[in-house]
């Protein structure tokens, strides 16, 4: 496969010449193939200058790049159009700047979550963000992909985190944005543009964060329910009614048979809710009280408590999001937290089978594993969803599926900004051609 | 008697007479926006709805009259002044709140909205709004997006960039888009998060939805009274450190004192040297634990008094120096410039040092005012523009503070936008490659040499501002570098 869509290996010879990292090696190079597609050659960036010089080779040649962190997302997106050749950025992995009573830091891009988070804790201070495989995930892939976690509701996403941001556009020009304070109007907001563009603007190199203080307290709470729906319903009244809530899922059985075995030991082979709250110790059990009396007035009264391996029961819960996702296909929904009810009976009416629910309550974020959809039915699924507001995207799955069913859903109003977007920055569309939005 | 020129004749053809303002006597109010700077538009327009502002803008792109936006005109950065005439399309009648949704916690609203009506609606939910300029009586939710204000409480909440979901935008070509999700789940670029911030530059915004925050069951508002700013700024690092988030930790000083304690009877002692104010909320427990704490680090810096409040009608009186401060500086000198740079916190204590240095160089009485918590300060140079070389003396030291905070790691402006009034010292953080990656961005959203000219960027043909001038002086003595 390698080079057939160029079908020139010749125009990547060079490469060796600007660098002395290139891997060319066909068998290593399958590591960052992307939807079965294996690029030409490798550069793993050591330096920022790596990366400008990699883009302006590229532009002058038209090669098309795609950017690698921790590789834990790399089949998010469209099958790429064309791909020539793999930027890994793992290396690029320094602090750069931190002072703990600023809270904030800057960090080189292939820095992995965790050791990010392994550098706050020193500090008594953390990221909120809790993605999967944070071992890892690196903040650049995170904020490339820009997605809020399990928590979003109360944290919201990495783009609420972003204070600024080093990028190298597609020609090679090194840029900045926002700056490392943690109010700003100074300029255009880039860093938020570039959060969530998929690496299709330009290459993330750099990132400064806001930091959080660690909760003198973290209390997990977890239940068990008779049926997803009611550990839905139960999840939802628990929102309302303690709205300061710092976590609010909702599991079936398989999901919580599956978190049990990645380490969430208070889940167990049936549906559950997880409620989570932090704060100092006394306020954070008022607010579990709270939602508890909320969720025994929905009829579920058997709650375990635990206050140790609150991080890790977590994880396991975030890290279901990542886990075999080649056996089945992964679909996200997200909608107003109300609707959620009604978007799941959407879901359970057409799919024929689902191996797996996890519903962020509080923020209206779902996760459905299914053995296997069609395009159609995903068709007819984001038909029914539209009205509440609901956008249905494919996380992953099959290529034939990919290929028939935008994973991204259809254009919405804003394509036509969002192409002017794209032309203005990647005016050679070499970054990633074609895996994002509207063939973006 | 002044002739309505043909297009005057087109917009009140569009919209109706008595929603067109074009007598110059009427165009004085929209000259000003609390900064130096002037603009002289040549006709208000008043949109009633979105259709409204598309035609106005197509009528103008006719005749190649540049369109500026406005809200309530409170920006101090000169953003909403036609800095090239033409037509300023004032958003004020659209002031509907659409839709409140207590179980989604989100509103509707139109951008003409006040800030303080919108935190009202949502009070009666258990809600509120997060951002709360203190300009709230007056300043639109429009103009707040447009500079994605700040304020108090966004201290723990974050600005208003964090509280804005989803925007109907009419660009300047005069196309209607919505964009944004209720839950962000839109896939595409964030282009929410690039209009907010945008200084009203790639389009004007006509509706907007919002995210409510829950109320907090629970509030203690501090004031400790400090003989030095030193001792207050140091115990804004240490609360800042002691990983507490206060709700809101803002800092007023003797100045500011001076002007505030004659109107509003706020107790504070003359001779003191700075005021602080901390609030702490959530549930009950947590308040009185973490308001312990607060005390307690406010107590190790041996401020001269401690007060202390839950009840709210204690607590507005104690927020009532800090919320009536800009508008009692009148009572020291006639005018003022408000500056809004911004620095990391542990700089604070050394940036305001240099700050009071600066203002005594100029021989300028200044006052401050300002988001301690956040590192962003507002020093006010005091003036009377009618004394000769008061303004360009001003102007100057202005442009020195600015540098000050670039140079301890900080930006220009945290919440009132750079505008008409700060562009010449962009390039004081951003080189050339990093502001035209952002003209950029604003080309995409359309042709945009005539919508809101002359504001955020240097250069530019024919915007003769008073503050031009001044900033090349400033430029040419600290030199053009980027801060990197
Ligand atoms: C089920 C599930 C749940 C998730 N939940 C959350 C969550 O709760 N919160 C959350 O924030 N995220 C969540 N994520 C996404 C999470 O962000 C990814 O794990 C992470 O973004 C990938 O990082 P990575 O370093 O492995 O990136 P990769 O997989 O290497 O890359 C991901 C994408 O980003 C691009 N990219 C990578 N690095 C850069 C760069 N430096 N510059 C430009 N583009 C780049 C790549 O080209 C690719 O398109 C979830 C993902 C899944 C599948
Ligand atoms: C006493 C005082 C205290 C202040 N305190 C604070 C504070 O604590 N925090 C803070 O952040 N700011 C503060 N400000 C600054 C100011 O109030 C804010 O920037 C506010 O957001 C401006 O709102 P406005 O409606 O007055 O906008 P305007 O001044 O009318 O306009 C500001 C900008 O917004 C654009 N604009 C207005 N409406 C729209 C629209 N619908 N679509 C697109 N663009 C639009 C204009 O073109 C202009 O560029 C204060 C100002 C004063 C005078």
């Amino acid at each position: 496969m390698a080079g057939a869509e160029t079908g020139d290996t010749a125009r990547l010879d060079s490469l060796s010449s600007l660098f002395d990292n290139v891997d060319s090696d066909s068998e290593r190079l399958r590591r960052y193939a992307v939807d079965d597609l294996v690029p030409d050659g490798a550069v793993r960036a050591t330096e920022i200058e790596d990366v400008e010089r990699l883009q302006s080779f590229a532009t002058e040649r038209d090669l098309s790049v795609i950017a690698h962190g921790g590789r834990t997302m790399r089949d998010l997106g469209m099958p790429p159009r064309k791909y020539d050749v793999a930027l890994d950025l793992s290396a690029l992995d320094q602090v750069v700047d931190y002072e703990p009573n600023d809270f904030t830091i800057t960090v080189q891009a292939g820095m992995t979550l965790a050791e990010l988070q392994r550098h706050l804790a020193t500090n008594g201070q953390f990221l909120p963000l809790d993605h999967p495989h944070f071992e890892r995930a690196t903040l650049g892939g995170i904020c490339a992909v820009g997605r809020g976690g399990l928590r979003r509701g109360s944290f919201g996403g990495p783009r609420d985190w972003l204070i600024g941001m080093r990028m190298v556009k597609a020609d090679g020009t090194a840029i900045k944005g926002g700056g490392k304070v943690v109010k700003n109007v100074s300029g255009y907001d880039l860093p938020k543009l570039f959060a969530g563009s998929l690496g299709t603007l330009g290459v993330i190199v750099e990132v400064t964060l806001k930091l959080r203080p660690q909760p003198a307290s973290d209390q997990i709470v977890a239940l068990n329910a008779p049926t997803f729906e009611s550990a839905l319903a139960a999840s939802r009244a628990a929102a309302n009614a303690a709205p300061f809530l710092n976590g609010c899922v909702a599991l079936s059985a398989g999901a919580s048979a599956n978190a049990h075995d990645l380490g969430a030991k208070v889940l167990h082979d049936q549906p559950a809710i997880l409620l989570r709250a932090n704060g100092l110790e006394t306020a954070a059990s008022e607010v579990l009280a709270q939602a508890l009396r909320a969720v025994r007035d929905a009829g579920i009264d058997n709650p375990e408590r635990t206050t140790t391996a609150i991080v890790e029961t977590w994880q396991a819960v975030a890290d279901l999001e990542l886990q075999n996702t080649e056996a089945c296909v992964r679909l996200r929904l997200g909608l107003p937290p109300a609707n959620l009810p009604r978007g799941q009976r959407i879901l359970a009416d057409n799919l024929p089978e689902v191996t797996s629910w996890v519903a962020a309550a509080d923020s209206g974020l779902m996760l459905v594993d299914v053995p296997t959809v069609d395009a159609d039915t995903v068709k007819t699924l984001r038909t029914l969803l539209g009205p509440l507001q609901g956008r249905l995207t494919i996380e992953s799955g099959p290529l034939e599926l990919k290929r028939a069913v935008d994973v991204w859903g259809p254009a919405g109003p804003g394509a036509r900004l969002m192409h002017n977007v794209k032309a203005q920055f990647d005016p050679s569309g070499i970054l990633s051609p074609g895996r994002f939005v509207d063939g973006i | 008697m002044k002739t309505p020129t043909p297009l005057v004749l087109d917009l009140i053809d569009a919209i109706g007479e008595e929603a067109v303002v074009w007598h110059d006597e009427d165009l004085l109010v929209y000259e000003y926006d609390g900064t130096i700077d002037r603009g002289n538009p040549d006709v208000i327009a008043l949109p009633a709805n979105t259709v409204d502002v598309v035609s106005l803008i197509k009528i103008a792109n006719k005749y190649e009259a540049p369109v500026t936006p406005r809200g309530a005109g409170t920006g101090l950065s000169g953003g909403a002044l036609a800095a090239k005439g033409g037509v300023i399309i004032g958003m004020n009648r659209m002031r509907r709140i659409l839709d409140v949704d207590p179980e989604n916690k989100t509103a509707l609203v139109q951008p003409g909205v006040v800030n303080l009506d919108l935190g009202s609606e949502a009070e009666r939910y258990g809600l509120a709004y997060a951002p709360d300029p203190s300009s709230q009586r007056a300043c639109t939710i429009g103009g707040n997006i447009a500079e994605n204000a700040g304020g108090p409480h966004t201290l723990a909440w974050g600005t208003t960039t964090n509280h804005v979901l989803a925007l109907e935008l009419v660009t300047a070509d005069g196309e209607v888009q919505w964009i944004g999700h209720d839950t962000r789940d839109e896939p595409g670029y964030d282009l929410v998060g690039c209009v907010v911030g945008s200084e009203g530059t790639v389009g004007i915004v006509t509706q907007a939805l919002v995210r409510l925050v829950p109320r907090p069951t629970a509030v203690r508002t501090m004031l400790a009274i400090y003989d030095s700013v030193r001792q207050a700024s140091n115990a804004v690092s240490a609360v800042v450190a002691s990983g507490i988030v206060p709700a809101a930790l803002e800092m007023i000083d003797k100045m500011t004192i001076a002007a505030v304690e004659p109107v509003l009877n706020t107790g504070f002692p003359l001779d003191a040297e700075a005021v602080l104010l901390v609030e702490v909320d959530g549930p009950e427990s947590q308040v009185e634990a973490e308001g312990a704490r607060v005390e307690g680090i406010l107590n190790r810096f041996e401020p001269r008094e401690l007060r202390s409040a839950t009840d709210p009608e204690e607590r507005e009186h104690l927020w009532a120096g800090r919320k009536g401060a800009i508008g009692a500086l009148g009572q020291i000198m006639p005018n003022y410039y408000l500056l809004d740079g911004v620095v990391p916190r542990t700089q604070l204590p050394d940036v305001l040092d240099g700050v009071y240095e600066i203002a005594e160089r100029y021989r300028l009485p200044v006052a401050n005012m300002f988001h301690a918590g956040d590192g962003n300060l507002h020093p006010c140079l005091l003036f009377d523009e009618r004394e000769p070389g008061a303004t360009e003396r001003v102007l100057d030291a202005g442009g020195e503070i600015m540098r000050l905070c670039v140079d301890a790691g900080g930006a220009i402006t945290g919440e009132h936008g750079v505008g008409l009034e700060k562009r010449d010292y962009l390039p004081w953080i951003f080189t050339e490659a990093d502001m035209d990656t952002m003209k950029s961005l604003r080309a995409a959203f359309g042709p945009t040499e005539n919508f809101n000219p002359c504001k955020i960027f240097p250069k530019g043909h024919g915007c003769g501002e008073a503050g031009h001038q001044h900033a090349q002086h400033q430029i040419a003595k600290f030199g053009p570098k980027a801060f990197v």
